[in-house]
């Protein structure tokens, strides 16, 4: 029979189930969040396990703080069997312990690094092309639709980089935003939270000062779309103030 | 003037500094506005391709020397500009808050002379940091000439403070910029490097060379460059393409800028600091230029095809670092791995090692991925062309001109 075997989306739950799979060992065909929808042939099965937090800690000890960060940047990516391959990563993760990183060979191993170093790569991006505006009341406001789901890892930047300002970044792929008090941020649900989007009286100037800036800096001389295109995926344009326009 | 059309000159005065880079300082926020990343954040990219992470303006194009290369030259008959100390301040605030920057680029033409010019500098810069608590990423330019005490007031505002050597030979700068000498520069250079330390210019100092201007060739280039980061361990050095501007009889009467050999030297220049490569590797009185047409990685080991191929499993670091298709990451990953397993040729691409050009320097287990016979330099240096080819980003016109 095919089980799939469910857990409620958390990372926590992920890891809960995978050990308690392994330990028993069972062997899924998949699994997946409780919105997947089986097949026929598919047999979905909940288990009820217990939510153990320490595991994370259970995890960068054995495999190591590279290896736990490296498997939570999966579960935020969008890969379609991103759990299947953290159930496999973990099951050889459990042999080779520390030196898990470092067998290339594995497919497990490898897909884990191609795909986190993806989402590294995806925030650090972020970082650079979220673009704020200024609402009234001084608070700053952004939208964006990452491919991977970074909005917690973006907001971890932002609580340095603008510690001293009201700050709220929407993702609109997922629905979430997340918001930051100057003390620190959480992330709720679209409908949980309003806001009124309203300018404030600056911002209009602002932007079209940028614009000029923009503008300026490039040399015709040098003039070159595939390296700006490279560099900054027209995926991305939507929300970046200064080439929103030329979408 | 308003602010707007300020910003419109200044910023197109400042844009042929070729310096991006914002890494190499990790400022913390405190009570203040933003912090820095030590691996810099690229913002934005232009037109041109390139990365836009500091808001790089000029404080002014009033400039009392006439360096024939340059666009605000005192002879140029151009619309002149100058930012109060406020106006940069409410720029680069209002511009970090929204994150378009990772902060302020600062240079200036210069005007009176250089102490009255970096005063300024100073002050805008001591403003940023001291009114409205900047704690982002400042680079500024030291101008030539200008007081020791001056170049310690504005090293302890900054992350970066540097001075552009801007042509290599000391000929070239008699030539082209008659005004300037080049021990004011280096003089700017040593007092840096001395004094540099978590407070002073914690993210080092770069300079930049202004390539094909001059008739220098790619060997006198280079050594300064070498010397330049043995002497006064520079974090970078820009080469900045030519950008024929003015006319005049002592310039080139370039078409394009030569993007190709400025490329062909950063990839040099990277070698140089991560491949442990030395100048004279790379090139000799004999063959002092680069060439166009293959990357001076894989230019070299054609040169020294009696070293390849390289056993994957077995060589050293250094010798993994001389592979062509083989990076400074890739090399580590491949020297980690084989301590555990031996490395098959699938394995290879999963390492980051870039198979296309490296199949035909290295053996995997004993075995040469493709035909032994076709080991010779006529065959993969063909090869090596062609795919080279479909990489540069440039128009026919760039290669007639080599
Ligand atoms: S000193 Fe020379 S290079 Fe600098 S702004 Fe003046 S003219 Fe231009």
């Amino acid at each position: 029979m095919n089980n799939i075997y469910i857990y409620d989306g958390d990372f926590i739950s992920l890891l809960n189930i995978i050990l308690y799979l392994l330990k028993n060992n069972l062997h899924p065909e998949n699994i997946k969040t409780d919105v997947y929808h089986p097949s026929l042939f598919e047999n979905t099965i909940y288990l009820s396990i217990l939510k153990n937090e320490k595991i994370i800690d259970q995890i960068i000890s054995a495999f190591g703080q590279y290896a736990m960060r490296s498997m939570y940047y999966v579960f935020l990516s969008k890969e379609e069997n991103k759990e299947l391959i953290l159930y496999y990563f973990f099951q050889n993760a459990l042999k080779r312990r520390h030196k898990i990183m470092y067998y290339h060979n594995l497919k497990c191993v490898s897909e884990v690094l191609r795909i986190s170093n993806y989402v590294r790569h995806e925030t650090h991006k972020m970082k650079g092309f979220l673009r704020f505006k200024e609402l009234e009341k001084n608070i700053l406001y952004a939208e964006m639709e990452p491919t991977n789901n970074i909005l917690f890892l973006v907001s971890c930047h932002f609580v340095n980089r603008l510690k001293n300002e009201f700050w709220v970044i929407k993702d609109n792929k997922r629905k979430i935003i997340s918001i930051y008090d100057k003390k620190q941020f959480v992330i709720v649900k679209e409908e949980e939270f309003k806001l009124s989007q309203k300018e404030s009286k600056g911002e209009q100037n602002i932007e079209f000062l940028w614009r000029i800036f923009y503008k300026t800096i490039g040399i015709k001389e040098r003039r070159n779309e595939r390296c700006r295109m490279n560099f900054m995926p027209k995926k991305y344009w939507k929300y970046i103030t200064e080439v929103k326009e030329e979408l | 003037m308003e602010l707007q059309e300020k910003l419109k000159i200044l910023a197109d005065s400042a844009k042929y500094d070729a310096s991006c880079s914002s890494s190499g300082s990790n400022r913390k926020s405190g009570s203040g506005v933003g912090n820095t990343a030590i691996a810099g954040i690229c913002h934005s990219f232009a037109s041109d391709g390139r990365c836009i992470s500091l808001l790089k303006i000029l404080l002014t194009n009033c400039c009392i020397f006439d360096c024939k290369y340059c666009l605000n030259r005192k002879s140029n008959n151009i619309k002149r500009a100058i930012f109060t100390p406020e106006e940069i301040c409410t720029l680069t605030l209002n511009f970090y808050r929204r994150n378009y920057i990772e902060g302020l680029f600062l240079s200036s033409g210069i005007i009176k002379n250089p102490d009255y010019t970096m005063e300024l500098l100073i002050k805008t810069i001591f403003l940023l940091r001291n009114k409205y608590h900047f704690n982002g990423y400042i680079h500024a330019k030291a101008i030539p000439g200008a007081s020791p005490k001056l170049l310690k007031k504005l090293g302890l505002l900054v992350d970066r403070l540097s001075a552009n050597i801007e042509l290599p030979t000391e000929n070239g700068l008699k030539l082209l910029a008659p005004n300037k000498e080049s021990k004011n520069v280096s003089q700017i250079m040593e007092y840096v490097k001395i004094n540099q330390s978590k407070k002073y210019v914690p993210a080092g100092q770069s300079t930049q060379m202004i390539i094909g201007a001059t008739k220098e060739t790619d060997l006198q280039i280079m050594s300064k460059s070498a010397n330049l980061y043995n002497q006064y361990h520079l974090k970078r050095v820009f080469y900045s393409a030519y950008v024929p501007i003015n006319k005049d009889n002592l310039l080139p009467s370039l078409e394009h800028p030569p993007l190709i050999r400025e490329n062909r030297l950063y990839q040099a220049d990277w070698l140089l600091r991560y491949y442990n490569f030395k100048v004279t590797d790379l090139l000799d009185v004999k063959n002092p230029n680069f060439n166009i047409l293959i990357d001076p990685k894989a230019d070299w080991a054609l040169r020294h095809l009696e070293e390849f191929p390289k056993e994957i499993n077995t060589c050293s670091y250094n010798e993994l670092l001389k592979i062509p298709g083989i990076g400074v990451k890739s090399a580590r990953r491949i020297i980690s791995s084989r301590r555990n397993f031996t490395i098959h040729l699938e394995d290879l691409k999963r390492m980051g090692v870039v198979l296309k050009r490296a199949k035909y320097f290295i053996l995997c287990n004993g075995k040469y991925i493709t035909n032994k016979e076709f080991f010779n330099k006529k065959f993969i240096e063909r090869n090596v062309m062609l795919e080279e080819r479909s990489l540069i980003p440039t128009n026919k016109e760039q290669l007639r001109l080599f």
